[in-house]
């Protein structure tokens, strides 16, 4: 009977869904109890005046107005634009860098591999101790760079970087280069690898120059790995913190303080629970936002290179 | 983590007629924490009904701090004693984690008066001095023969010893952008005449105050005398500078002055004394108030036995033996007379005695961490220049008093305790 055996179908397919909800089951309630459970609850913490510091002054149910604060909270807006400059700086020097690198790298040559590990020996150090590295080189009559600057005639009394606003962003800079340029290398290396080398010969015999090469060969089919490195670069570089903490611990003033660490500032020095957390909530927005626009800028790469 | 406290303090329960069981956080390591085995053990044996234990706490005051506030929100009972740094008694006073000391009839008359009106709130006494800091000016008595009384003199001497000497510095502090700023920005206002606080009124912008600033910055930038890596250096920094001979002045904490009588390391040892920080007409010698006091957590089940514990510790005797192993001042001006304590300290007690006198607290308000903080990078801004004293202290008062006043503590109300 078809009707039968329908039903029956319709029972084995109930209970097969019903044993795919029991196996998923553990994993979406570790993810609703580990993700989703502290959003929710620092989303609810946000819309508290919650000053760990202040008991006298309660814990009432303040609404919006923490993130009115943030608003218009000028040490918030500065460490956003402190944030967004560290960002870009980083992120388009690293990617510039590393893909020199990368294409080094990929070439044959003796010694290649002892190179290419070579090169991972910064991304391999933790950042609070490069982060103390460069500050050292920085500091002071004995700091390498300012003994360098120094002998070589290019000033005759180094600049005290960490106390001028502008200049800080150098060693800072620097210090994120040097530590995170092998990962954006090592992340395009693996994109080169990957494309054939029978399109390089058949540009080299319709008479197609390097640069032409590179431009219309390599650059399309490295996107997807470009598209990568850049995710993870800059969601990285947004929530920059020890490096920043370690080096100048936000100073001069406030002038190289990023978001990451004001937020720390609040809720861990200051022990503002509720404004913190509407801090975190905007930092926590932000990030997701960025990321969702690269998974559809990387979405688009991808199908773009299969097609 | 919290939890695991309050589980262990449900749980541990006093045996009928044993002994009432005291934990006292305070630092563990080297002399201090072996100076205070010492004391405890003694105790021990004159009140067996009491025991004490020793807990560890992290030495980093900002850490220190932070555990103590989950610990005393949580309403744990445990520990019963608090050591405070001096700035903190006014915020667990009046946050209630700390208990009003005035029922135990504390001896206040035989402390110096600076300490008293730190510890107290709303009138009343929440902790016991137990050792005393001091900010202090450190010169040289090979390069001139009395200190400076006024920054005008100071910034002659320190020019003269750089010309003549060859020094590379004149004067150093502590000019990073942290707390040891606003101490020393303190002892630079009183010496013009200002304060950061008159009451629930910020006062930190008034025309002394961008006097002070404003003479700071000048130091660095116009006479050249306090070098420019100055606001990156902590203590450290500043007693390095000092002890290689390579300024004719210091603003430091007393412990630099033991540290740098060794010749082996230091090549000032025997050549430096220390007094009080100068001050112009207007204006009186301030010394930033610092050190530690004894409190007791409001939600200890053993109130009296603490009370007993912190009596003992800060009595003459313990406080001298103290002075002799980890170098800390007492708190007691009668035993700057007593000669046990001219054995005891590196630095002569006169001279000791004589800066203590100046002692001044800072703000004496629950919120002045907060306060602090503000400032600090104020004057770190107009130190590096981005900012003018002037519209940068204006600009620290504006934010200053808008926090006050958010949390209740803006009236005209006086809020020092008198």
């Amino acid at each position: 009977m078809p009707g039968g055996e329908r039903r029956r179908a319709a029972s084995a397919e109930a209970r097969e869904a019903r044993l795919a909800w029991c196996l998923a089951a553990p994993a979406i309630a570790t993810i609703l109890l580990v993700a989703l459970f502290p959003l929710g609850w620092t989303v609810w913490e946000s819309m508290h005046l919650h000053d760990l510091r202040m008991p006298w002054l309660g814990r009432s149910f303040i609404g919006a107005d923490n993130y009115v604060e943030a608003v218009r909270d000028a040490r918030f807006r500065q460490a956003l634009g402190h944030t967004l400059l560290f960002t870009v700086a980083t992120v388009t020097i690293e990617l510039g860098l590393g893909c020199t690198l990368a294409l080094a790298m990929n070439r044959a040559f003796r010694g290649r591999a002892l190179v290419r590990a070579a090169v991972l020996v910064p991304w391999a150090i933790p950042t609070v101790v490069s982060a103390l590295l460069w500050r050292f080189i920085f500091e002071g009559r004995a700091g390498i760079a300012n003994a360098l600057m120094v002998d070589v005639g290019l000033v005759r009394e180094a600049p005290v970087w960490f106390i001028r606003s502008g200049l800080v962003w150098i060693p800072v800079v620097l210090a994120d280069v040097w530590k995170t340029t092998p990962f954006v290398a090592l992340l395009l290396l693996a994109g080169l690898q990957n494309i054939d080398a029978s399109l390089y010969e058949a540009a080299r015999i319709d008479g197609a120059s390097a640069w032409r090469q590179f431009r219309h060969v390599t650059l399309p089919l490295l996107r997807p790995a470009i598209l990568v490195a850049l995710i993870f670069r800059t969601l990285d570089a947004f929530r920059v913190f020890d490096l920043v903490y370690v080096m100048t611990g936000g100073g001069p003033g406030t002038s190289t303080e990023p978001i990451a660490l004001y937020t720390f500032n609040t809720l861990l020095q200051n022990l503002r629970f509720g404004y913190g957390s509407a801090l975190s909530v905007i930092v926590f927005a932000v990030v997701f936002g960025l990321a969702l626009g690269y998974i559809r800028f990387l979405g688009a790469g991808l199908t773009e290179t299969r097609g | 983590m919290l939890w695991l406290v309050l589980l262990a303090t449900a749980c541990r329960s006093t045996p009928p007629g044993g002994p009432a069981v005291i934990t006292l956080p305070a630092s563990m390591l080297g002399a201090e924490g072996e100076v205070l085995r010492i004391q405890l053990a003694r105790f021990a044996r004159l009140r067996p009904d009491i025991r004490v234990v020793q807990r560890a706490t992290p030495d980093a005051a900002d850490q220190r701090h932070q555990l103590y506030v989950q610990w005393l929100n949580a309403g744990a009972s445990e520990p019963d004693i608090l050591q405070l740094d001096v700035v903190w008694t006014p915020e667990f006073a009046a946050a209630g984690w700390i208990l009003d000391l005035d029922r135990f009839h504390p001896p206040t008359d035989s402390f110096f008066p600076a300490t008293v009106t730190a510890n107290r709130w709303r009138g009343r006494l929440y902790a016991v001095p137990w050792f005393v800091d001091v900010g202090m000016l450190y010169w040289r008595t090979d390069l001139m023969r009395a200190p400076p009384a006024t920054f005008a003199e100071l910034e002659r001497e320190a020019a003269r010893a750089r010309a003549e000497r060859g020094l590379r510095y004149g004067l150093v502090w502590q000019g990073a952008r942290y707390e040891g700023l606003v101490a020393v920005f303190s002892e630079y206002l009183g010496g013009f005449g200002g304060r950061i606080l008159d009451g629930g009124r910020v006062t930190v912008s008034s025309p002394a105050g961008v006097r002070a600033l404003t003479s700071m910055r000048d130091q660095i930038y116009r006479q050249g005398i306090v070098p420019p890596a100055t606001l990156t250096w902590h203590e450290e920094e500043s007693r390095f500078a000092f002890q290689n001979g390579e300024t004719a002045f210091m603003r430091n904490w007393p412990y630099a002055y033991a540290l740098m009588a060794d010749s082996a390391e230091s090549r000032v040892a025997g050549r430096y004394a220390v007094a009080v920080m100068p001050a112009e007409s207007g204006g009186r010698p301030t010394a930033a108030l610092g050190g530690a006091q004894l409190a007791i957590n409001a939600n200890s089940s053993h109130a009296e036995s603490a009370w007993a514990v912190i009596d003992y510790l800060t009595r003459p005797e313990q406080m001298l033996e103290r002075a002799r192993v980890v170098g800390q001042f007492p708190t007691r001006p009668s035993l700057y007379d007593d000669p046990a304590l001219a054995r005891a300290l590196a630095i002569p007690p006169a001279q000791a005695r004589a800066i203590i006198e100046h002692a001044v607290p800072r703000p004496v308000t629950p919120v002045y961490t907060q306060l602090s903080d503000i400032l600090q990078i104020y004057l770190h801004r107009a130190l590096t220049r981005q900012l003018e004293p002037a519209p940068a202290l204006a600009g620290a008062a504006t934010e200053m008093q808008a926090l006050l006043d958010r949390v209740g503590l803006g009236e005209a109300r006086p809020i020092a305790g008198r």
